[in-house]
């Protein structure tokens, strides 16, 4: 028992909001562009050239601020980019998304190399890092008080942006429009709204929201980059968008189901379980969710069909 | 946009698309310093300079081919691997466990033995995504992303757990299987026996998905799946095969890279091929010649890369760069011909294909043809 | 039925100025010139690929004519999108409705006009309010939280309408309003129609080729033929012999097919079946029918009366809830598709498209497969033999009178017409015993039309046992040897062929009519 209480303790569920806020971030932009009908999985790159944008600024203009405005900054950029790919020249968004991780990857190295003359990671006094966020008032509260306290100032503004995100597409006109463009365009269109238009905004709030991801990465979570440091968070928040439906309540806890259980599986070590076998758990997990929403809808319809058979049959 | 089909004008988007992206790279050596001349001509040092590196770049080429023919032969019938990745893991894992355990046969055995294993391992994974699309309509392009994560993570469990090597000073990884190494066919370079292997599987996919009953099923089925039920096809079963082959063929990839190169299973056994592959195969239209064509080209710019930044300090992450934007540009090319229209002629815009296919199936959603008429 | 004023006097609300539309390949609409009166009730009739919508979507923004414009109450369309078309009160209901199906009743009327408090908020409740709104205001009921999707197609055709209504439209376009719409729903919507120009002043414009339908609903007609208007009349100087020659241009008079042989054992047999549609809902109700050899059996029934379903469960495509088929003596009720084929069954499917072909295949494809592993044309069943397969192709190519520039061609560049062909081409060329067609010539031309009829006789003739459904009553009249009526996914009524006129068996169709007994 003595080990369960040494495993189940606040640091595990402090751990959990650490490790899921970049997930969340990026989660949250890709549920919007999956809306907009994208299927994106090139988070993987957005966030990465975020991580290596806030890092490069942060320590030439020593000020962690404008790093975190780079980040974004590429971000739009990258949003605007994805968005000319996928939904201006109509070319897969598959291909698109994997090959903008590719370049993502490619670029963020050669620029660590050509700028900062190093290989693989790149650590220095001068990046100037986000600060971390310490209320008195709110240590006090017992439990919920060090639990919540101390976090990186991101930790705090993503909680902020779920409830946006939430906003904007179920409380606002944009947001239908957004959803609309993607569960079915032509209606859309045919209401004299171009859904072109909606699917490029989501791609940008895509990649702002990736470039916040990053940004927290590389100078909230740690600081420095290293080479690749988005280390599949990318895939992890599509694994999220798809478990929580798009749904950004749901893609929030999907994304805190994620951290919880990376972050238990670095504390399982010490009672012996391998942390390899709970970091592919989520996988699993998202694939037989996959399937149960799949099945039950199947299942639902099957059951109708028999029930108003029998009825008819009376 | 026709699938399996390479005309003139998609070679030459290929041609402008290869020259913009050199381009791009030219100006990006220019940024660092150095002159464009001087990083290509490094580049071509790297691969042609002596027969090792260009046994190297053949074996690259090799492993990209057969990869992104794993890509084609599930795409054939309709089905999107994503799931390659973890295929080849585990499929190496398994090749190499063949010859760990019988460590004492002769490599006559163990061999095939591993090459079967690891089709068997990778092909029986692959299953499992088509399986849930063909039974419960779960798509195959998101399971397969996930599976690849869930398989990598749990090779890794094993070759740091229960099939982790006694050897001193070795991490994360099997024993090794030395013996058993295949043999070069250029010495000191990554070239083995497995060409051979590998050039029979080309020949096989070629063969089935171009001049075959199977290939001309699997086709229509890739391209009309419920024709394919309609017209008495075994749909199910060619898709599932399909993704079993696919998924067989990057486990026999995970086993050449031990057998051939690495000597032993470790975490790094792959570094994303299937996905270099599969976006390969993806832009060659799952074209079998394009792909071979293609993965040569692509191999020689992997390795002349690395050889450059050897030689020259130019960061060789140039090549994913220029790998990429070719990607992006063959990716977008229908749409920069109807943007341009006219620049490459033939084709149609595609909004208006698009329109008149609607305005077709408009049309012939139109009932009840005079249903009426002279009848009162 | 005409309105009460003469509507000639009436101002010109929309006016089509030498309008073409080409598409790649396709001349749609030529030099097309139409007015469109205020408060009158417009028929555009025509037949398949006529272009009729096609003009209207030029009206409506969607399709920027090649040449030609367009005025709306006096002033000249400018540019041409919805947007622009809605903002002069122009309101169309597409054939494919174009709702949201996750959102409610209200969140799809409102899409794009939504009301909105301090600026970015979205109004939810008053999105509700002004659907009641509306549906008090209109009489067209709808439930305004229902979601969407759980609704039936009448209602979201009222949402379609009531969209337009509360975009402000005063010119409301309907494209093809009845296919999709049961005959009570059809008399609702008349109602509505009727009501809306009656008292608002409301001009409609209705799309549609049941001729029935335009001498009851509208004040004039314009008919178009092959991208031309042909004609425009007052509904009350013409009637639907006039319109039909005028649709085909000249006067149809199809061969009289020559039947001979004798009617045999039973081949296909339905027993009791009970098949649901996508959604889940009963759709077959227990139909039990026979079809001998020798005969052809029609199924006369609406669009939307369980007939397709019937169809896809006898050849194997749907899931049988209950009941059971039998295929030349065997059980075929859980056989799969390829299973029924092989029971010795050949299939003209409904949509050619989704279902019938493989369009980026080209023809020599489409038509070997499902042969490929016969002899002659691959070796053991594994090594296609090309020079046999196209030799067998061409043959067919020919005899079936296929038009498009040779076997390599992509289906998918083919007309309707010729990509019909290919279908039959590939199912006669089975020397099945059994044939199950459906929509054999819809959206066809009518010389492919009398070709494909001749080919169906022929089989008949043969022996064959064909099972007929066509929403086309006049093929059902001409190759049935009996008919069936289906209402509701329920046989109404039973006939020999010349035992019913065409008009008596509309009122099995419509339920009017049942007869007394089962079958």
């Amino acid at each position: 028992m003595g080990n369960l209480s040494e495993i189940f303790n606040l640091g595990l569920f402090q751990n959990t909001l650490r490790t899921a806020t970049p997930v969340i971030l990026a989660a949250l932009g890709g549920l919007l562009t999956e809306q907009a009908g994208i299927m994106n999985i090139g988070m993987e790159g957005m966030m990465l050239v975020g991580c290596f944008a806030a890092v490069a600024v942060s320590f030439a203009m020593a000020n962690a601020l404008m790093g975190v405005f780079a980040a974004v900054m590429c971000g739009i950029v990258i949003g605007i980019f994805f968005a000319v790919f996928v939904v201006k020249l109509r070319s897969d968004e598959f291909i698109i998304g994997m090959a903008l991780n590719t370049f993502a990857a490619g670029t963020t190295v050669f620029l660590l190399r050509s700028i900062f003359g190093v290989k693989g990671t790149f650590a220095d006094k001068g990046i100037i890092p986000l600060p971390s966020v310490n209320l008195p008032w709110l240590e006090s509260i017992p439990v919920i008080g060090p639990l919540l306290n101390g976090h990186s100032v991101f930790v705090y503004i993503t909680w902020v942006f779920v409830f946006l995100v939430w906003f904007l597409l179920y409380k606002t006109p944009y947001g239908f429009w957004i959803r609309a463009a993607g569960e079915h365009p032509e209606s859309l269109a045919t209401a004299g709204i171009n859904p072109d238009k909606m699917k490029f905004i989501a791609s940008i709030l895509c990649g702002i929201l990736c470039g916040f991801a990053g940004a927290h990465l590389s100078l909230g979570y740690l600081t420095m980059f290293a080479e690749g440091m988005s280390a599949n968070r990318g895939f992890i928040a599509f694994a999220c968008v798809i478990f929580g439906m798009a749904n950004p309540p749901r893609v929030f806890l999907a994304a805190l189901l994620f951290g919880f259980l990376n972050a238990l599986g670095l504390r399982l070590q010490s009672v012996g379980i391998p942390p390899d076998i709970t970091a592919m758990t989520p996988y699993v997990v998202t694939v037989l969710m996959l399937v149960y929403i799949v099945t039950a809808g199947e299942a639902k319809r099957r059951r109708r069909a028999k029930r108003l058979v029998a009825e008819q049959k009376t | 946009m026709n699938k399996f089909r390479i005309d003139y004008s998609y070679i030459a988007s290929l041609f402008i698309s290869i020259a913009v992206a050199l381009l791009i790279g030219a100006l990006l050596i220019l940024a660092t310093g150095h002159s464009p001349g001087e990083g290509y001509g490094a580049m071509i040092e790297g691969v042609f300079g002596n027969s090792r590196v260009f046994g190297n770049t053949v074996a690259k080429s090799m492993n990209l081919c057969l990869t992104a023919l794993a890509m084609a032969v599930a795409a054939k019938a309709g089905m999107f691997n994503v799931g390659g990745e973890g295929q080849l893991y585990l499929g190496g894992l398994a090749a190499t466990m063949v010859g760990v355990i019988m460590s004492s046969a002769s490599p006559i055995i163990v061999i095939p033995l591993a090459i079967v294993a690891g089709a068997i391992v990778g092909g029986a994974f692959a299953w499992i995504p088509a399986w849930l699309r063909v039974k419960f309509n779960v798509s195959e392009v998101i399971t397969t992303i996930m599976l690849n994560s869930a398989a990598i993570f749990f090779c890794k469990y094993l070759i740091n757990g229960p099939l982790k090597s006694t050897e001193k000073g070795v991490l994360a990884a099997t024993e090794n299987v030395f013996a058993f190494k295949l043999a070069k066919l250029i010495p000191a370079s990554n070239l083995t026996t497995a060409l051979f292997y590998s050039a029979g599987i080309a020949l096989l996919v070629w063969y089935v998905m171009g001049k075959t009953t199977l290939g001309l099923e699997m086709k229509v089925t890739g391209e009309n799946p419920k024709f394919s039920e309609f017209v008495g096809l075994k749909r199910d079963k060619m898709m599932i095969w399909s993704m079993i082959a696919s998924g067989a063929i990057c486990g026999v990839v995970g086993m050449m890279e031990v057998y051939g190169i690495q000597g032993r299973f470790t975490e790094n056994i792959s570094n994303e091929f299937y996905f270099d592959g599969m976006l390969l195969a993806m832009i060659m239209n799952y074209n079998p010649f394009g792909i071979i064509a293609m993965s040569f080209f692509f191999g020689i710019l992997k390795i002349g890369a690395y050889a450059m930044e050897l030689s020259t300090g130019i960061s060789g992450e140039i090549s994913q760069i220029i790998f990429a934007i070719i990607i992006f540009l063959m990716a977008a090319q229908g749409g920069f011909k109807q943007y341009f229209g006219g620049v490459f002629g033939k084709l149609k815009a595609r909004d208006e294909e698009r329109r008149i296919e609607m305005e077709e199936s408009l049309d012939d959603m139109e009932l009840d043809g005079m249903s009426s008429k002279g009848g009162r | 039925m005409n309105s009460e004023s003469s509507t000639e006097t009436k101002e010109i609300i929309v006016q089509f100025k030498n309008v073409s539309m080409e598409f790649p390949g396709v001349l749609a609409n030529d030099d097309v010139s139409l007015e469109i009166r205020r408060g009158e009730v417009f028929a555009l009739v025509g037949e398949n690929g006529a272009g009729k919508s096609t003009l209207m979507n030029v009206l409506y923004g969607i399709n920027k004519p090649t040449a030609g414009e367009v005025y709306v109450k006096g002033e000249k369309l400018e540019s041409f999108h919805p947007s622009v078309s809605i903002a002069k009160g122009i309101g169309m209901v597409h054939q494919h409705f174009m709702l949201v199906p996750s959102f409610t009743v209200a969140q799809n009327i409102v899409l794009s006009k939504e009301p909105r408090k301090s600026g970015f908020i979205y109004d939810l409740a008053k999105a509700n309010e002004i659907t009641e709104n509306l549906v008090k205001e209109y009489g067209l009921k709808v439930n305004p939280k229902d979601i969407l999707r759980e609704t039936s197609v009448g209602i979201q055709q009222r949402v379609e309408i009531l969209k337009t209504l509360y975009r402000g439209a005063d010119v409301l376009i309907l494209d093809e309003p009845t296919a999709v719409l049961t005959p009570s729903e059809t008399e609702e919507l008349f109602q509505v129609i009727k009501r809306v120009v009656r008292e608002i002043g409301m001009t409609v414009i209705i799309i549609t080729h049941k001729l029935y339908e335009v001498m009851a609903i509208s004040d004039r007609v314009g008919v178009m033929r092959q991208g031309k208007l042909v004609g425009v009349r007052n509904t009350s100087d013409v009637n639907e012999r006039i319109l039909a020659e005028m649709m085909v241009g000249r006067e149809v008079l199809l061969d009289k097919l020559e039947r001979t042989g004798k009617v045999g054992d039973v081949k296909i047999s339905v027993r009791d079946l009970f098949v649901a549609d996508n959604r889940g809902l009963p759709a077959v109700n227990g139909i039990s029918l026979d079809v001998r050899e020798g005969e052809v059996l029609g199924i006369a029934a609406i669009e939307g009366n369980g007939q397709s379903e019937l169809i896809e469960a006898i050849t194997g495509l749907r899931h049988i809830e209950s009941g059971e088929v039998f295929i030349q003596g065997k059980n075929a009720t859980k056989l799969s598709a390829r299973e029924i084929r092989e029971e010795g069954m050949a299939h003209i499917p409904e949509d050619r498209i989704s279902t019938g072909v493989s369009g980026p295949s080209t023809i020599v494809e489409n038509i070997i497969i499902g042969k490929e592993r016969r002899r002659p044309f691959s070796w053991k069943g594994i090594h296609l033999r090309k020079s046999s397969i196209i030799r067998y192709a061409e043959d067919l190519f020919k005899r079936f009178d296929i038009r498009g520039a040779g076997i390599s061609t992509q289906v998918e560049s083919l007309s309707g017409g010729n990509m019909q062909k290919v279908v039959v081409a590939r199912e006669f060329s089975y020397d099945t015993p059994v044939f199950v067609i459906a929509q054999p010539t819809r959206g066809v031309d009518i010389g492919a039309m009398e070709f494909i009829h001749d080919k169906i006789i022929e089989k008949r003739n043969n022996g064959a046992a064909v099972l007929l459904a066509s929403a086309d009553l006049d093929e059902v009249f001409r190759l049935s040897d009996r008919i069936v009526t289906i209402y509701e996914g329920k046989i109404t009524g039973h006939f020999k062929a010349g035992e019913i006129s065409k008009m008596d068996i509309g009122y099995y169709m419509t339920g009017d009519r049942r007869e007394t007994g089962d079958e």
